[in-house]
């Protein structure tokens, strides 16, 4: 009996999880069950979403067989001397492994698949979120068996939070000398409609937990999704697959359908004449096809998405179509008798007019609202709360949508194809210098996204990476320059990094921008 | 309407005979109301709040009891409620967390400990150290050693902390010395239990009354000429006193290990980590049956210097085991046995580290090291390779990732008020450029986190008007303080704002005013909004206008420029940041930035839309959305927000390699995503869907004839 140690368990949840109520369900148990237990929580702020951990250790004798001795319990989780971790996030699973806590000879790890992003991970430009295959990786390598499911999910399907569910895997694991029947007592407390969806979570879980085979089918999704490529779309027309190469093919269909349905069939047409000025410069550079026509593919991807660039003409369309509607509905979980009103926030400015207008009269416009800015005022804009749903918001936005026909003939239209062209020529040029500096200018295709200032940013960003690292007289030196100078791009929106890798490969920093100075009267100072 | 405390009320009535289960706050809140104390007081804070909070609400059992119960406004009122004690026969408990809260009380303290006591009093202290803490990190026991206060630190086992509690009450008396008794944050929240025993009312007590007030006695003042005889008393009467106590009670207590010539001396509060340290190395069983005697100190100040000589006269070596810097009780021991010339080997920081938690693995280092140089044995050698195979499993995992995982801390809560001032504050340094931010205590310096990282220090709770003070006569632009309503009555009214205006300073204070000291726990202050009654769509609104105390206060007290601005009016917010910035006005301009704390509002109309909807009433559901076609990809909405529901998805179109934005379950309908794309000229693919749920029955009429002509107007 002297030899006999506690059993102990380690709980990571995030604020608001309930990771509370299951420490105490969890006491509750062991004491229903006759067995001595503590936990202990460091709580403080992390109520407010932060991550936080709360730990449990159960004398697996008997009270009645101890004759009256109390074991003596850690207040702190011990690295490397844990039988279980249980964590409803993955990320913080993993961050408990690299504290060092999980013993690949002791400690079963039960986690759920499921992530919440942190905020670092959501504020990158592009795609910040970390690899959840990586971290499963750690998941298997330090374990001595792991548990893994999404516990969110079974949650959700049983109406219940994710705490209910993390005490049916700690009772299916068979961690605590505890029969199923202690935990279901401790959970049902006094019934009530809460506690029916509290066991229904419990019992998903145990059986998940318990029986390995329900589980592995849930990895196994996992897994697969990991690798899922997004369906094609199918049923290009055999005269244009024929103008090339079939690795193209995949993205070319899904690239030109996009023309067609962006603006129309000569739009279309011309998308297929640029993408084969790219595949003719890159078969000069690349005969053999080694490269699996990789650049032309890209161009086939990034120059659909800049061809289709976002205007209120296309973004009014895609927020009247039918299909937009259900989704909206599935996603705010509108009953069948619930009525659903939609308002669409926009706030369109000068240069979402001007961008309709010809290029003469759109100067106009840019101008008068250039000078309402030197004058101190605000840039002008509209703010419009259109409501989606009823006849009038639905007219105004099909009206919108319908003028097709007048962003051929505007501004914008114009300054994008003159940029477009300037990209393409300089991925034409750099392919038939060196087959690397082309892919890597086409990829640049990345930086234009969005709307409004996004979208300056990336197209200046672009420009200054064409005509300051893309010329370099070493083709390979200059591929490496804008492969950084793109990643950089991507660091954050006030360009730093951007800058940085700049001057570090030899190129200027971006230009200033210019930007009116407010002056503060200070109260009479020695300064003054 | 805070949390409710129904079920630990329950629990502090126990009587004789029956077990109390529950936290460790909860078992000292039990053991003060058995120790017969006549009035608490004291500030939240984590980890101690509950202490308060549940004595707040259970205000008819302290009637009962005859028990007077008050939520000070800051450390220093509680400290200086002590004061009934000084004269009178009443034991008095105060709470609060420390260091921070020590600092604040800190005047009433030495003021306290000079005259000394009558009455128990004890000092409850939340010594917010070691992970999970959210203060500088520095210790309670030197307040302790300067003022001659008792420091209790039990083991953290619920019997002996109640035992504790009510030792210190007579410890005390029998000192005159008040006394602290500190929990680590996992000791007020581990879970177990005690043996209740009935609780005692008071003597003298709101249901018992003092006829008159005590005669005149100079002594009890400290005020001069008596504060240099209090001194003397402290060291010839009062400290050998209580030594005399500590020892004839046996509060330290001793257990003998079969190496007797060996030792270990450890505070009370580290008893455990120490057991499970020894288990590790093999010299302990689960029992806490130690191979080496333990010298457990649950009074860590005064030191019993006979019980320590005794301990260690005699042994090859002692190790003291005590957390965090300077180690005061390892060096009055050092004092102790070179006064006496006794020739024990003395170890403690010279093989643990000097800063930092005493978690079991950094104690099993230390003991380790003491191990190994006087029990060399296979154990040791086990628990070295337990330890050495933890720093292999850390860098493998490290070599393993990528790169290194991001940070979780808190942060703003879904639907916070306070998140949108921080949106606006980005905006306007946009356009205005940097300013100096003064930051503050309270969820608001969760603006320091990502995705807003705004704040250049923070000094204290309330104390950000003031830290700028230096700052402002030397910087061109101006420079703006950040203020929480828990702070502004806290410390920050009197700190800050009167001396900004008796000064003259050109600065800027933005207060959130959303009505409670949220970040420690939601509790009510002053300027809390009473209780509302108010009809439906009222009901639905933030209830922070409905209390004007603090605009009240600051006109009252002279301020000129002050602007009231509900936070979720973003784009103006964003206008009077840059008006206060900009203006030609020089004195201190205010911004109240009104907005209810989102937890209260929640735990507010929750269960009324409940009730609306089981006794099928209409209901407006309110969530916002991102149309996934229209999203860019480029999380600028995210930059601008960090609200845990406005996170990111794979994007669903096979063109797109970056991901869009989502706005999952959880949403409370805010509408920040609706004020910063308009305020900011973000992507329109935000929507605001209102769900009506329960709908009229002419608005079900109107909605499907305007349903049939969308469908008509509306392409696949």
């Amino acid at each position: 009996m002297t030899d006999a140690r506690p059993t102990s368990l380690l709980i990571c949840a995030l604020g608001g999880e309930g990771g509370g109520v299951l420490t105490e369900w969890l006491i509750e148990t062991a004491r229903h069950a006759g067995y001595a237990a503590q936990s202990t929580s460091i709580p403080g702020v992390a109520q407010r979403t932060g991550a936080t951990t709360y730990y449990i250790e159960v004398f697996p004798v008997p009270v009645a067989q101890l004759g009256g001795r109390k074991p003596v319990f850690s207040l702190n989780p011990v690295p490397g001397a844990l039988d279980a971790i249980v964590s409803s996030e993955l990320l913080e699973t993993t961050r408990q492994i690299g504290n060092g806590m999980s013993a690949p000879d002791r400690t079963a790890v039960i986690t759920s698949s499921g992530r919440t992003l942190t905020t670092q991970e959501r504020m990158q430009l592009g795609d910040g979120r970390a690899d959840s295959a990586e971290l499963l990786a750690v998941v298997r390598r330090f374990s001595r068996e792991h548990h893994v499911f999404d516990m969110g999910a079974v949650a959700k399907e049983a109406g219940t939070i994710v705490s209910a569910v993390m005490l049916g895997a700690v009772a299916g694991s068979g961690l605590f000398p505890f029969s199923r029947t202690d935990y279901e007592a401790v959970v049902r407390g006094d019934g009530g409609r809460m506690a029916q969806a509290s066991l229904r979570g419990f019992a998903r879980a145990y059986d998940i937990v318990s029986q390995p085979r329900i589980q592995a089918a849930f990895v196994g999704d996992l897994l697969s999704n990991e690798e899922h490529v997004a369906p094609i779309q199918r049923g290009l027309e055999a005269d244009i697959a024929a103008m090339f190469p079939p690795q193209v093919h995949a993205m070319l269909a899904l690239g030109h359908a996009r023309m067609l349905d962006y603006q129309g069939p000569a739009y279309a047409r011309l998308y297929l004449e640029r993408l084969q000025q790219v595949l003719a410069a890159e078969r000069a550079a690349d005969p053999a096809g080694a490269q699996g026509f990789a650049t032309t593919t890209e161009i086939a991807r990034w120059l659909a998405l800049w061809m289709a660039f976002d205007d209120i003409v296309r973004v009014a369309d895609l927020k009247s179509r039918a299909t937009r509607w259900q989704r909206v509905s599935g996603e705010v979980k509108a009953g069948e008798d619930d009525l659903l009103q939609v308002y669409d926030h926009f706030k369109p400015g000068a240069p979402e007019f001007a961008a309709l207008l010809p290029v003469g009269l759109a100067n106009k416009v840019l101008a008068w609202d250039r000078a309402r800015v030197l004058a101190g005022k605000t840039p002008w804009a509209l703010p419009l709360k259109i409501g989606t749903h009823s006849v009038f918001g639905m007219l105004a936005l099909r009206s919108l949508a319908s003028l097709k026909w007048l962003r051929v003939r505007g501004s914008r239209y114009a300054n994008e194809q003159a940029m477009i062209g300037k990209w393409l020529a300089g991925v034409v040029q750099g392919t038939r210098r060196d087959w690397q500096l082309g892919h890597e200018i086409a990829l640049c295709g990345r930086l234009i996204k969005g709307y409004g200032a996004t979208n300056e940013r990336g197209k200046d960003n672009l420009l200054h990476v064409l005509d300051h690292l893309a010329l370099g007289a070493d083709a390979q030196a200059a591929a490496q320059a804008v492969a950084a100078a793109r990643s950089a791009a991507l660091a954050d929106d006030a360009g730093r990094a951007l800058d940085a890798t700049l001057l570090a490969h030899g190129a200027p920093a971006r230009p200033v921008k210019e930007q009116p100075i407010r002056f503060v009267r200070k109260p009479k100072t020695l300064a003054s | 309407m805070e949390v409710s405390f129904s079920k630990e009320i329950e629990s502090l009535r126990l009587g004789a005979g029956e077990t109390f289960h529950g936290e460790g706050i909860l078992a000292i809140t039990k053991a003060l109301l058995q120790s017969g104390v006549a009035y608490v007081g004291g500030y939240q804070g984590a980890p101690v709040s509950h202490l308060l909070d549940v004595m707040v609400q259970a205000k008819p059992y302290m009637d009962e009891l005859g028990v007077h119960v008050e939520a000070c406004s800051n450390e220093a009122s509680a400290a200086a409620m002590l004061g009934a004690s000084i004269h009178y026969p009443l034991r008095g408990a105060v709470t609060w967390k420390s260091i921070v809260g020590t600092n604040v009380a800190s005047d009433a303290l030495s003021n306290l400990s000079s005259p000394g006591v009558t009455g128990g009093a004890l000092i409850v202290v939340g010594e917010d150290y070691g992970e999970g803490a959210s203060v500088i990190q520095e210790r309670t026991q030197a307040y302790a050693l300067k003022s001659s206060m008792c420091l209790i630190d039990p083991r953290p086992d619920l019997g002996v902390m109640v035992k504790m509690v009510e030792h210190g009450f007579r410890l005390s008396e029998a000192s005159n010395m008040p006394a602290i008794l500190e929990l680590r944050i996992r000791a007020c929240h581990v879970r177990g239990s005690f043996e209740a025993s009935d609780n005692v009312k008071p003597a003298v007590s709101t249901r018992a009354w003092m006829e008159n007030p005590a005669g005149f006695d100079y002594m009890k003042l400290a005020h001069p000429p008596v504060t240099f005889r209090h001194e003397k008393l402290k060291g010839e009467e009062r400290i050998p006193a209580a030594r005399k106590y500590i020892a004839d009670n046996n509060l330290n207590e001793l257990l003998p290990g079969k190496h007797a010539d060996l030792g270990i001396i450890i505070q009370g509060g580290l008893y455990n980590s120490a057991i499970r340290s020894l288990q590790q190395l093999g010299l302990a069983n689960a029992f806490g049956d130690s191979d080496i005697p333990l010298l457990v100190l649950n009074v860590t100040y005064p030191l019993v210097p006979e019980q320590i000589a005794d301990f260690c006269a005699g042994k090859r070596a002692v190790i003291v085991v005590e957390e965090g810097q300077p180690e005061y009780i390892e060096q009055e021991i050092a004092t102790l046995l070179r006064r006496r010339d006794i020739q024990t080997p003395l170890h403690g920081k010279d093989l643990l580290p000097p800063a930092g938690e005493y978690s079991v693995e950094v104690m099993s280092q230390g003991l380790s090291l003491f191990a190994s140089a006087y029990l060399p044995g296979a154990a040791t050698e086990s628990a070295k390779r337990w330890l050495e195979g933890n720093r292999t499993r850390r860098s493998e995992v490290a070599a393993v990732l990528d790169k290194p995982l991001p940070a979780r801390p808190p942060s703003f809560c879904i639907g916070c008020p306070e998140r949108p001032v921080f949106s606006a504050l980005k905006m306007t340094q946009a356009e205005i450029g940097a300013v100096h931010i003064a930051g503050d205590i309270g969820c608001h310096a969760f603006g320091t986190f990502e995705p807003f990282s705004m704040g250049h220090s923070i000094l204290g709770y309330g104390m950000s008007l003031a830290s700028r003070a230096g700052v402002s006569p030397m910087m061109q632009r101006r420079t703006l303080a950040i203020m929480g309503d828990g702070g502004f009555w806290h410390n920050g009214l009197l700190t800050g704002v009167q001396s900004a205006l008796f000064n003259g300073d050109d600065a800027v204070l933005l207060i959130f005013k959303n009505g409670y000291s949220s970040a420690t726990g939601t509790q009510e202050l002053i300027s809390t909004p009473g209780p509302h009654e108010a009809m439906s769509s009222e009901r639905m609104k933030s209830q922070t206008h409905t209390n004007t105390t603090i605009e009240a206060t600051l006109q009252g007290l002279g301020v000129q420029w002050l602007r009231t601005v509900h936070t979720y009016k973003v784009a103006k917010m964003r206008d009077t940041l840059k008006e206060a910035f900009t203006s030609d006005f020089n004195g201190l301009k205010v911004i109240v930035a009104e907005g209810e704390c989102q937890l209260e509002r929640q735990r507010r109309i929750k269960p009324w839309i409940a009730k609306l909807l089981k006794t099928g009433k209409r209901v407006v559901r309110v969530k916002y959305g991102v149309d996934e076609d229209v999203c860019n990809g480029d999380h600028a909405c995210i930059r601008l927000s960090g609200c845990p529901t406005l996170t990111i998805k794979d994007n669903p179109d096979p063109l797109k390699v970056d991901p869009v934005a989502v706005v999952i379950d959880g949403c409370v309908g805010c509408g920040l995503c609706g004020e910063n794309a308009h305020a900011a000229t973000l992507c329109p693919s935000f929507y605001r869907a209102e769900v009506i749920q329960n709908p009229k029955w002419h608005e079900r009429l109107v909605a499907g004839l305007r349903g049939s002509f969308v469908k008509m107007l509306q392409p696949a």
